[in-house]
C-alpha cells in the first residue's frame, strides 16, 4: 500500500511538473453516473450525444462565424449564457431519411439541423411520440428508436441551455426606489437567485402592491409586477436540472451533487453551497461581460472554496488531469506513430533499409509511450487497474501486443517485431475507437468487480494472456508469409519457429494462471471455483487449444507448418471468448454487452480462415516444388 | 511383461491429444447449450455426466474425459525420458494438473451448496439445496417438541409407498411434477379428493430454463390410517396454507421444502445494507450486518461481497437479496467444498513449473536472430 501511494505520488508530482496549470472553467467538477468528472467530460459526452462528435466542425456552426470549429465547453458557455440563441447551432445529426420526412425537414445531406427545425417538427409528432414511449424497447422499430433519439436529444438540448438561467443576470432594475430597498444602483441588472436572496427585502414593497387598487399604483409598482413576472417566466426554466455541480454540504462521498436549479427549488442550501453559487454567479456575470481578468480571479476563489470547504473532495488534481487527458487525445496520436512506423517500414524495404528501419523502430517506440501514457492517466483517474471494461481491455490487449513486438524487435533487429506491432496496435486501436463513440469510457463498476485486488490480478493477467496469445497468433501469420517468401532459408525459418514456440509458452503462462486466479476469485466471492460459465469456458477453451497444440508438436502430429496455423486458429478462439461469449447473453460475465458485434466477429473469423489455411497450403506447395527441384 | 505394455500404453501422449480435442467440444456445445437449456441441464448434460447421449450414441462426458486425462497424467511419471533435470519444469507442471484434476473431482463428489434465506430480525439455522427437495411429515400432538419424518428426493417419485415407524399410516405418490401450478377447479371434485385437492387440480409444466424456477409438486394418497384421512391430497412448494392430518388423535402437517442441512449454529440477520453509487442505479456495494450465535456465544461479523464468511468448513457468501415493503430479506450462498484448497495449491505449482520451464527455454527461443535482413 505504501509503495502504491508512493509511486502514485510520484506519477502525479510527474504529471504537475509537466503541466502545470491553473484551475480554469474545463474544470469544473460534475458529478454524473456515480463520479466526479470535469464539465469538460461532461459537455464532451452530451455533444457525442447529440451531433456524434466531441467538438462541433465548421459545418454545424453559424456560417458569419467563419472560424475552423468550436470546442464543446465553449459551445457548451455560449447556448447556457445565451439559452434563448440555441438555434444557431446546427449540431443535431439525424441521419435517418425516414425520421427527417417525418418532421418535415428539407433533406440535408451533412445531416444537421438546428433546435428551431427539430422543435418545430416535433410538435406534429407529439402524439405519435407518446404512444410509442409506453412500448417496451423490444416492440420499436428503427424509425421509432431515431424518432425518441431525435425527441430526447432537443430535450437534452433545452436542459443544458436553461440550467444556469436562474444564475443569470437577467433582470434589469430601473426603478431608483426597488433599486434601493435591494441596495443596488438603478440600472443593475440581477440573477433569479440574487432576487430570491433578497426577497426579503422587497416584501414591505410587495405587501403594499397586493394592497392597492391597481389604479393607485405608482411607477415602482409596475415596475414591481413587471420583475414578478420574469421571475415567474425563469422559474419555468426548473426543469433543467441536469448539472450537478453543487457538492452535498455535508461532503459525504454517498451523497449525490445537486444541481443549481435543484438547489432553488429545495431551498436548503447550506452556507457553503450558498458560497459556491454565488461564486459561480459573479463567474457567468464575468463571462458575459468578457472580463477575462474577473473571471480568472472568481475561478480561483471556485477552486479555492471546492477544495477546501467540503469536507474530503479535494480530488481536482484528478479532475484537473482528466481535463488535459481529454484535449491531449493521447490514443489518437499513438495510433498515428503506428501508423507512420509501418509506412516507413515499407519503405525501407525498398531503400535505405537500416536507416529507415531504426527510425521506424522510434516511431513504434513513441506510440507505445503515448499508448502507456494514456493508459496511466486512466489508471489513476479512476484510482483502479488499467482494465475493467471491454474497451479498456481493448486498450490494454494492443499495449501488451506492442510490448511484445518491441521485445522480438529488439532481438531480432530485422523489422518483424515492427511489422506485428504495428498492426496489433493499429487495427486494435481502431477497434477500440469504435468503442470509445458509445459515449463517457470513464463509467463505475458494480459491486462485484468492484475489487481492485482482484481486477488487478485476474483480469489484468487473463488480459495480458488475451494479448501475447494474438501475439503468437500474428507469429504465425509471419511464419507461413516467409515460408513462402523464402522456402529455401531453413535457418532463417527455424529462429521464427522457435519464437513462434516461445510465444506460445509465453501466452500460456498467462492464459493458464489468469484462468485459474479467476476461478480464485471465483471461489471468493460466488463459492465455487468453476461454474461452466460461458466466459470461464472461453478461457478454458484458450488454455485448452493452446496446452493441444503443445503436444500436438511433442507427438509430431503437426510440423511447424501446423504449429503456426493452429496458432493462427487460436486468434479466433481468443476472439469468441473474449467478445464471443458477450453475444450468448447468458452468464454471470456477459456486462459490456455490445450490438453490432457479430458481424466483425464473423468477418474477423472469415479474414483468419482464409489467410490461415490459404497461406498454409500455398507454403506447403512452395515446400513441395523446393524439393522436386 | 503385460503390465509393462499397459502402461506404454496408458501414457501416450496421443491420448491426451485426443482426450482434450473432445474435452474442448463438450465445453463448445455445453456452452452454446446454456442459451437453450440453461446452465445447470447443460452442465448436468455435458459437463458432470459420464455419458453423454448424442442421439442414441453413446459418448464420454466431460467427467469421464477428465478422468481418462488425469490417469494419462499419471502414467506420464513412468517415462524414463523426463527424470531429468532439464525436464523438472515440466514435470513440476504436469504434477499441478493433476493436482488440479484431483481437487476438481474431490469438489465435483463432495461439495455442496445451497441457501440461507433470513429476514432482518430473523434467524436460520439450515441451508436450502438448489435443486433437491423433501416431503417433511411434522407430528405436532406433542406439547414440548416437534417429531420430524423427512423422505428424501430420491423417494419422491411416482408409485414409491412411503411409510414410517412413526407414522401410522401410509403415503403413495400418485405423481410427482417437476414444475406444475396449482389452477381452481371448474366443477366440483369427488369424495376421494381431500385438501387442497378439493378446490385446486395440480397442472403439470414445462420444466423452466434454469432448474431452481421450477416448482414442484406432488399427488399422493393416504391409505392404511384406519380413518377418514385417507384419501387423495396434493401439495407444492411453497404453499401457502400447508396440508394439516389428524389421524387417532395424533396430528401431522404436510410439506414439500427444499432439502434442508442443518448447521451447528445459527446466523441472526441484523441489517443487510444496498449501496448504489451515488445519483446511478449502479450497485456499489451489497452487505449482510449478521450475528453468528454458537453454543450461546454471539459473534457480529459483516459478510459483503468479495468478502465472505468462513466457519467450520461452511462459507457463506453474500448471493442475492429480496426487498420487501418493510424489510429487507438476504439470500447467502452457503458452500462446504472439501477440496477448495487445491486450485490454489496446484496453480501455485503450476506456476513455479512453467516459470522454471520457460526461464530455461525463453532466452533459447529469442535468442538474437543472426541473419541480417530478412522481412
Amino acid at each position: 500500500m505504501k509503495i502504491h501511494n508512493l509511486t502514485l505520488s510520484f506519477i502525479i508530482l510527474l504529471c504537475g511538473i509537466l503541466l502545470p496549470r491553473d484551475f480554469d472553467h474545463r474544470d469544473i467538477p460534475i458529478h454524473e453516473n456515480g463520479r466526479i468528472k470535469p464539465l469538460d467530460t461532461f459537455v464532451r459526452n452530451q455533444l457525442l450525444l447529440i451531433y456524434g462528435k466531441r467538438s462541433i466542425k465548421p459545418k454545424a456552426l453559424p456560417e458569419e462565424l467563419n472560424s475552423k470549429g468550436l470546442s464543446a465547453i465553449d459551445w457548451f458557455f455560449d447556448i447556457a449564457l445565451n439559452p434563448d440563441e440555441g438555434d444557431k447551432y446546427r449540431v443535431f445529426n439525424i441521419s435517418n431519411p425516414e425520421v427527417v420526412a417525418s418532421l418535415g425537414l428539407y433533406w440535408d445531406p451533412s445531416h444537421l439541423y438546428n433546435r428551431k427545425e427539430i422543435l418545430s417538427g416535433l410538435k406534429n409528432q407529439i402524439d405519435y411520440i407518446t404512444t410509442i414511449q409506453g412500448k417496451p424497447g423490444a416492440e420499436l422499430t428503427q424509425f421509432d428508436t431515431h424518432m425518441l433519439k431525435v425527441y430526447s436529444n432537443v430535450i437534452q438540448y433545452q436542459t443544458l441551455s436553461y440550467s444556469l438561467s436562474c444564475l443569470l443576470p437577467l433582470i434589469q432594475i430601473n426603478h431608483k426606489t426597488i433599486a434601493q430597498s435591494l441596495s443596488v444602483n438603478p440600472g443593475d441588472k440581477l440573477s433569479y437567485y440574487q432576487l430570491m436572496r433578497k426577497a426579503n427585502q422587497l416584501s414591505p414593497l410587495m405587501e403594499r402592491l397586493l394592497n392597492q387598487d391597481k389604479d393607485e399604483w405608482s411607477e415602482s409598482d409596475y415596475e414591481l409586477q413587471h420583475i414578478m413576472g420574469i421571475l415567474n417566466e425563469i422559474d419555468q426554466d426548473k426543469f433543467a436540472r441536469i448539472l450537478k455541480i453543487i457538492p452535498p454540504e455535508s461532503g459525504n462521498q454517498n451523497e449525490e451533487w445537486q444541481s443549481p436549479w435543484e438547489l432553488m427549488e429545495s431551498r436548503m442550501i447550506g452556507p457553503n453551497q450558498e458560497k459556491l453559487l454565488i461564486t459561480l454567479e459573479s463567474f457567468l456575470k464575468s463571462r458575459i461581460d468578457k472580463d477575462t481578468v474577473k473571471s480568472d480571479s472568481v475561478l480561483a476563489e471556485y477552486e479555492n472554496l471546492l477544495s477546501h470547504s467540503f469536507n474530503g473532495l479535494s480530488n481536482l488534481t484528478n479532475v484537473k488531469l482528466e481535463t488535459w487527458t481529454n484535449q491531449a487525445n493521447l490514443f489518437y496520436k499513438s495510433i498515428a506513430f503506428y501508423i507512420l512506423a509501418f509506412l516507413l517500414l515499407v519503405i525501407s524495404w525498398m531503400t535505405k533499409p537500416k536507416l529507415l528501419r531504426r527510425i521506424s523502430f522510434a516511431c513504434l517506440l513513441s506510440g507505445l509511450a503515448f499508448h502507456f501514457y494514456g493508459i496511466l492517466l486512466r489508471i489513476i483517474i479512476m484510482q483502479r487497474p488499467p482494465v475493467s471494461t471491454l474497451y479498456e481491455s481493448i486498450l490494454f490487449v494492443s499495449l501488451i501486443g506492442v510490448i511484445c513486438a518491441s521485445l522480438l524487435e529488439y532481438n531480432r533487429k530485422d523489422g518483424m517485431g515492427i511489422f506485428m506491432g504495428a498492426i496489433v496496435g493499429g487495427v486494435l486501436h481502431f477497434v477500440g475507437l469504435g468503442y470509445a463513440n458509445d459515449g463517457d469510457t470513464l463509467g463505475m463498476l458494480v459491486a462485484v468487480l468492484n475489487s481492485n485486488f482482484w481486477l488487478a490480478t485476474h483480469v489484468t493477467t487473463i488480459t495480458i494472456g488475451y494479448g501475447t496469445s494474438l501475439f503468437a497468433g500474428v507469429l504465425g501469420h509471419v511464419y507461413l508469409l516467409q515460408t513462402i517468401r523464402t522456402p529455401f532459408d531453413k535457418k532463417y525459418l527455424k529462429t521464427v519457429n522457435a519464437n513462434v514456440y516461445g510465444a506460445t509458452l509465453f501466452a500460456l503462462f498467462f492464459t493458464l494462471f489468469g484462468t485459474i486466479l479467476g476461478g480464485i476469485w471465483a471461489d471468493q466471492s460466488w463459492g465455487r471455483f468453476w461454474g461452466w460459465d460461458p466466459k470461464e469456458n472461453g478461457a478454458l477453451l484458450i488454455v485448452m487449444w493452446q496446452i493441444m497444440m503443445l503436444h500436438l508438436r511433442i507427438t509430431g502430429f503437426v510440423k511447424p507448418m501446423g504449429f503456426a496455423l493452429g496458432m493462427i486458429l487460436n486468434n479466433i478462439v481468443v476472439i469468441l471468448a473474449w467478445f464471443g461469449v458477450n453475444l450468448l447473453g447468458v452468464g454471470l460475465h456477459s456486462y459490456g454487452f455490445a450490438t453490432g458485434i457479430a458481424i466483425n466477429i464473423s468477418l474477423f473469423i472469415a479474414f483468419e480462415l482464409i489467410t490461415g489455411f490459404g497461406t498454409y497450403y500455398w507454403a506447403k506447395n512452395r515446400q513441395k516444388q523446393l524439393t522436386a527441384y | 511383461m503385460r503390465i509393462k505394455d499397459i502402461i506404454n500404453f496408458l501414457k501416450q501422449p496421443k491420448i491426451f491429444v485426443f482426450a482434450i480435442i473432445w474435452m474442448m467440444m463438450l465445453v463448445v456445445l455445453g456452452t452454446l447449450a446454456q442459451k437453450d437449456m440453461g446452465l445447470y441441464t447443460a452442465q448436468n448434460r455435458y459437463f458432470s455426466a459420464w455419458i453423454t447421449w448424442f442421439w442414441f450414441v453413446p459418448m464420454p462426458g466431460g467427467r469421464l474425459t477428465l478422468v481418462i486425462i488425469l490417469i494419462n497424467l499419471s502414467f506420464f511419471f513412468f517415462k524414463k525420458s523426463i527424470w531429468k533435470i532439464k525436464k523438472l519444469g515440466i514435470v513440476i507442471l504436469h504434477l499441478g494438473g493433476i493436482l488440479l484434476l484431483v481437487g476438481g473431482g474431490l469438489t465435483a463428489m463432495f461439495s455442496s451448496e445451497g441457501n440461507m434465506v433470513i429476514e432482518e430480525g430473523a434467524q436460520s439455522n439450515h441451508v436450502e439445496d438448489y435443486h433437491f427437495m423433501e416431503l417433511a411429515i411434522i407430528n405436532t400432538s406433542a406439547v414440548n417438541f416437534d417429531e420430524f419424518t423427512i423422505f428424501d428426493q430420491p423417494l419422491l417419485k411416482r408409485n414409491q409407498v412411503l411409510a414410517h415407524a412413526n407414522l401410522n399410516f401410509e403415503i403413495e405418490i400418485l405423481n410427482y411434477l417437476e414444475n406444475c401450478e396449482p389452477t381452481k377447479r371448474t366443477s366440483p371434485a369427488g369424495i376421494q379428493y381431500k385438501g387442497m385437492l378439493k378446490n385446486f387440480i395440480l397442472n403439470e409444466l414445462k420444466p423452466e430454463k434454469e432448474d431452481n424456477w421450477n416448482r414442484p409438486g406432488m399427488i399422493y394418497k393416504i391409505s392404511n390410517s384406519g380413518t377418514n384421512a385417507d384419501g387423495m391430497y396434493g401439495i407444492f412448494l411453497g404453499q401457502s396454507i400447508s396440508q394439516t392430518v389428524s389421524v387417532n388423535d395424533k396430528d401431522y402437517t404436510i410439506i414439500l421444502r427444499r432439502k434442508r442441512t442443518y448447521l451447528p449454529f445459527s446466523i441472526e440477520l441484523l441489517d443487510f445494507k444496498k449501496i448504489l453509487h451515488p445519483g446511478t442505479d449502479i450497485p456499489k456495494s451489497y452487505s449482510s450486518d449478521i450475528n453468528l450465535i454458537e453454543n450461546g456465544v454471539v459473534r457480529k461479523i459483516l459478510i459483503q461481497m468479495n468478502e465472505p464468511l468462513r466457519h467450520k468448513g461452511y462459507t457463506f457468501f453474500q448471493s442475492s437479496f429480496i426487498e420487501g415493503p418493510n424489510s429487507e430479506t438476504t439470500v447467502l450462498a452457503v458452500v462446504k467444498n472439501y477440496g477448495r484448497l487445491f486450485p490454489y495449491i496446484s496453480s501455485i505449482i503450476m506456476c513455479i513449473g512453467l516459470l522454471f520451464h520457460l526461464s530455461q527455454k525463453l532466452p533459447d527461443l529469442f535468442r538474437k536472430s543472426k541473419e541480417k535482413i530478412a522481412v
